[in-house]
């Protein structure tokens, strides 16, 4: 029942899922690379096993964030629009309003997490 | 977050009252509401808690604070004009520029943003007051007490001298840095509290207190914003709190968190300042894009271009600012990929920013601008602002950093974003607003002036610090030699400081000048849709005359009569029949009218229970431990009194007519209510708090070989096992209880929560036996310190969660709590589950981890 509302159409929290999916993978992949490097690296400080765990990371947010649009947009009726303001009185209006922000927020999560994957890229040592 | 149906059953239910047609039925419901309302005056003035008053001294006194840093900061150019100057000493310099830099962040800056929103939102929202008045009126005492503390060290030659950010190690040393680093550090934490509860306050007023139909899509972007910086408050103040906690531990006891010869680590104070510190800048800044996204579609005339996409960027900004901290660590020793991620999430915030602007801009071209004072200083902010991002850019940059690192570019950069992003749209709003709280216009002339007085006056300030910057003059200095080619420049920067304070002058001079003669306001007298504006003009302090029914996003642009209609009291609460303050509290979603709230009115409680847990944080600063803890005792009285008297008050009937037909709950408990969401999100903020502490934990484990060191003790695995399923016992009585309780089983509460508060108090007991049996001593090593900070930290919850217990129990034995009446109960019940989460917490890292890592 609780697994049911919390993600039922009407709710706040799809809205914030999907930044909540980018800090995961940010705070994920800095803890990662911190531990990694202060605990685990030998000498040469190769970065490879936290940049593969980082490749997996990367994947499955990208994952979350792409079912959690296709649920704003099933569930809430969410698109992409600039020119349509949402301003109607109704709940279904409310809901095509949360929709839409949730959508757009997918968006933005899915540039930031993709960010966040680019030092896994550019850096191959601890230092 | 709530289960409301989809669709359903909305307000409509009487298009027109008829009764409301009776004028002499009106005027009596306007005198009862009248009565009802009505100020304190005379030496009574300062019980007020309605949220007009409350909202003004805020504001008075975050401006009064921001003058005197201002003073501050002429002191400093004055010393600054001339090479090789002493009108002032190096010491009184380091002093001033830490006091500036203190108290623009700290006690103008956020605060700011608080008082004018416990001004704005209940008006913005149609509303009569704030769920919690008292708790804002606490909240203000805190800031002024605590802050009149800080500021006037200055004159004692006692003030904090480190700079804003108070890096250990040269601030753990007690006999480095004096009284005044402990004066910052409780006094600010002192603040952080009263900014937190602000925060909680305007939480519960944007998701509870909303009038019937403003559904989150038909929701002021003012609003979104104070959601959000309030939100971000949340996460962001208790690390600091966290950290403020273990330094003054260091200080006060010698417990060694930064003391590099027992383990600690200065760098831990990095981390948590900066976890606050880049959120702070966004928190300082959103509310200033908040007032000017409030402008604009009032001075444009059109509807605001690209509503959610604005709503997106506010969220997605506070989300991603988090992602920073490290920036400012640069220099640290960071691993390079540790810092990539934080440059990705730098780059990733400036899509949200730019955003925002980009629909300003929009709405502006769409729409007709008409030209006016408030227009001024938010496009004069605007301008600011962006220069002051770009050479943010370039301080971006690793190699430009290097050559610009703590020079004056640095300062300039600094001022260019703060006085563009915070000042001006703020004073954009002073001008905007000030009719709507004192019915008259100030002088638009004036304004003009002052406007150009600052922005010349800016200009000239901070401009030529860059070049100065860049010549190679450090900020933080407190004279220089003339032979570097510096000193014509800081001779400009010292001439245009005074403009600005002119300029700022002629503003204090045009708010506080007599305007008895001058005529009214007109009502709305700018033509602004929000509902704000719909007060009739004089203004009467009960808020709204009724609680409107909002179905537009521009109520008054867009809804005909309501203006009328809310004079005439057609919607609803009209009337105080019972002599009783009340408002309206509604669904999150659709904000479906739930239930009539009662709200409290004047008292000198708050004042007492403020006065005492300032006295608390002074002696302590004093180190006058016997005070501390008389007066930690005499607020905790006075807080109970407070909540004793004024809250879960049994109503005399079940429901009241609230209007329309309608007929609504007086009480409420659960998620039903405010208090439960009050405490639910006070609770998230000291969860995070924790969550600080955690984070010292694990980042002292990353800095030492092995952490706990072989030879260190460990605490006691079966006391510890002991002290979690006690405490667990009492979390899972309290569920039992509440259920028995609500099922007509009130021995359970009168019996059961005095047990379940021995329970819990012997179980932080043996938590704290594991530690000492074993021979932890917090002064030995950092690990030892860290392990009791946390049974500290434990103990001090369930000692309060006691307190709340035995509340529930004296209240069933009164009989002001019933199973029909019980929200205290709840909202026990709901600190119990947070306790349970941070005793597994605490157990995880002090009886487990150290399991992993080895030992004897
Ligand atoms: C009214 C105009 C202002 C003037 C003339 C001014 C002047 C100064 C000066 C001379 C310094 C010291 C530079 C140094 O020695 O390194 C300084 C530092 C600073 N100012 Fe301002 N300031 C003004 C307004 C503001 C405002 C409105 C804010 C924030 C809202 C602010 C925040 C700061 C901060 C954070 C520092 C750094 C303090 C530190 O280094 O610890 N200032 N300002
Ligand atoms: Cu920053």
């Amino acid at each position: 029942m609780k697994q049911k509302t919390l993600f039922e159409e009407g709710s706040l929290w799809p809205v914030i899922a999907a930044l909540g999916i980018w800090a995961a993978h940010f705070l994920l992949s800095y803890w990662a690379a911190a531990l990694w490097c202060a605990k685990a690296a030998d000498g040469s400080g190769s970065l490879f096993w936290v940049r593969l765990a980082i490749a997996v990371l990367t994947l499955l947010a990208l994952a979350a964030i792409a079912w959690l649009a296709r649920h704003a947009v099933r569930r809430y009726g969410g698109r992409l629009t600039f020119e349509d303001d949402l301003t109607e009185d109704s709940a279904a209006e409310r809901a095509r309003f949360l929709g839409h922000a949730t959508l757009l927020l997918c968006a933005l999560s899915a540039v930031a997490v993709l960010f966040d994957a680019v030092p896994a890229v550019v850096f191959s040592t601890c230092r | 977050m709530t289960d409301a149906p989809a669709s359903g059953p909305m307000h409509p239910v009487l298009p027109h009252p008829d009764c409301q047609d009776d004028p002499a039925l009106r005027e009596a419901q306007e005198q009862r509401l009248r009565a009802v309302w009505k100020k304190p005056t005379g030496w009574r003035y300062f019980s007020a808690v309605n949220n007009d008053t409350v909202g003004v001294w805020y504001i008075l006194t975050a401006f009064g604070f921001f003058a005197f840093a201002g003073i501050l900061a002429l002191l400093m150019r004055v010393q600054l004009a001339l090479p090789d100057n002493d009108f002032l000493s190096m010491s009184l310099y380091n002093q001033l520029f830490t006091m500036h830099g203190t108290m623009m962040m700290f006690l103008f800056a956020v605060p700011i943003f608080e008082a004018v929103s416990i001004l704005l939102l209940p008006e913005l929202l149609g509303a009569r007051d704030l769920p919690f008045p008292r708790l804002s009126a606490f909240g203000y005492w805190c800031f002024a007490i605590g802050g009149t503390f800080v500021a006037g060290s200055v004159f004692f030659d006692a003030a904090p001298s480190s700079g804003w950010f108070m890096y250990p190690p040269l601030t753990s040393e007690p006999h480095l840095t004096g009284i005044g680093a402990d004066i910052w550090l409780l006094g600010l934490s002192f603040i952080e509290v009263a900014s937190i509860a602000a925060a909680v306050e305007l939480i519960v007023g944007v998701l509870k207190c909303r009038p019937p139909g403003m559904r989150l899509n038909l929701m002021p972007l003012y609003c979104w914003y104070i959601l959000v910086v309030a939100g971000m408050i949340l996460f962001a103040f208790p690390p600091l709190i966290a950290g403020d906690l273990l330094l003054e531990m260091e200080r006060a006891f010698d417990w060694p968190f930064f003391d590099t010869t027992r383990g600690g680590d200065p760098i831990l104070w990095q981390h948590l300042f900066w976890i606050f510190g880049h959120p702070e800048v966004y928190i300082v800044f959103l509310p200033s894009i908040a007032i000017i996204a409030s402008l604009v579609p009032t001075f444009a005339r059109v509807p605001m271009v690209g509503h959610s996409w604005i709503v997106l960027s506010a969220v997605g900004t506070a989300f991603l600012s988090f992602g920073l901290w490290a920036h400012h660590m640069y220099a640290t020793g960071l691993p390079n990929i540790s810092l990539g991620f934080f440059s990705a999430a730098s780059e990733a915030v400036a899509i949200p920013t730019g955003v925002q602007i980009f629909c300003f801009i929009a709405t502006l071209l769409v729409g007709k601008v008409k030209r006016s004072v408030p227009m001024l200083f938010a496009m004069g902010g605007i301008a600011i602002f962006v220069a002051g991002g770009l050479t943010g850019v370039m301080v971006a940059l690793p190699g430009f950093d290097w050559q610009a690192h703590d020079s004056y570019f640095i300062v300039a950069h600094l001022h260019f974003t703060l006085i563009g992003g915070v000042v001006f749209p703020l004073l954009a709003g002073l001008y905007y607003w000030f009719p709507f709280q004192t019915d008259k216009l100030l002088s638009e002339r004036l304004g003009r002036w002052a406007f150009w007085l600052m922005f010349v006056g800016f200009n000239v300030t901070f401009l030529p610090m860059h070049l100065t910057g860049l010549l190679g003059m450090p900020r933080r200095v407190w004279t220089y030699p003339a032979e570097l080619g510096w000193d014509t420049l800081n001779l400009v920067s010292s001439a245009g400081a005074f403009v600005i304070a002119a300029g700022f002058a002629l503003i204090v001079l045009d708010v506080f000048r007599p305007k008895g003669r001058q005529p009214l306001a007109p009502r709305n007298p700018w033509g602004s849709p929000g509902i704000e504006w719909s007060a009739a003009v004089p203004g009467e302090s009960w808020g709204a005359r009724c609680v409107p029914i909002v179905t537009s996003r521009y109520p008054l642009w867009e809804q005909k009569d309501l203006v009328r209609e809310i004079d005439e009291g057609r919607f609803y609460l009209p009337d105080a029949e019972e002599g009783q303050r009340e408002m309206l509290v509604s669904d999150i979603l659709d904000a479906e009218p739930t239930q009539v709230q009662r709200v409290p009115g004047p008292t000198y409680k708050t004042l007492l229970a403020a006065a005492l847990l300032g006295a608390c944080f002074i002696f302590g600063t004093y180190k006058l431990w016997w005070l501390t803890g008389l007066c930690a005792a005499g607020t905790v009285a006075a807080i109970i009194w407070w909540l004793w008297t004024g809250t879960s008050q049994i109503p005399e009937k079940p429901e009241k007519a609230a209007g329309r037909g309608l007929t609504l709950p007086l009480y409420a408990s659960g998620t039903r209510s405010v208090g439960w969401w009050a405490m639910f999100i006070t609770m998230i903020g000291d969860f995070s708090a924790f969550v600080g502490l955690v984070f010292a934990y694990f980042f002292f484990w990353t800095r030492h070989e092995a952490f706990p060191a072989a030879d260190a003790g460990r605490p006691d695995l079966r006391l510890l096992v002991t002290g979690l399923a006690l405490i667990l016992a009492a979390w899972a009585l309290m569920e039992l209880i509440r259920r028995r309780h609500a099922a007509g089983g009130i021995a359970w509460a009168r019996w059961g929560c005095p047990l379940a508060a021995l329970l819990g108090l012997a179980g932080a007991a043996a938590f704290a036996g594991a530690l000492w049996s074993a021979g932890l001593e917090p002064t030995r090593h950092v690990y030892d310190a860290t392990c009791w900070v946390l049974v500290l930290w434990l103990g001090a919850h369930v000692s309060v969660g006691a307190i709340m217990q035995l509340y529930c129990a004296a209240g069933s034995w009164a009989g002001r709590m019933t199973p029909r009446y019980d929200a205290d109960l709840h909202n026990v019940e709901l600190y119990w589950n947070f306790m349970a989460a941070t005793a597994l917490c605490s157990f995880a890292l002090l009886g487990l981890f150290p399991l992993t890592a080895g030992g004897p």
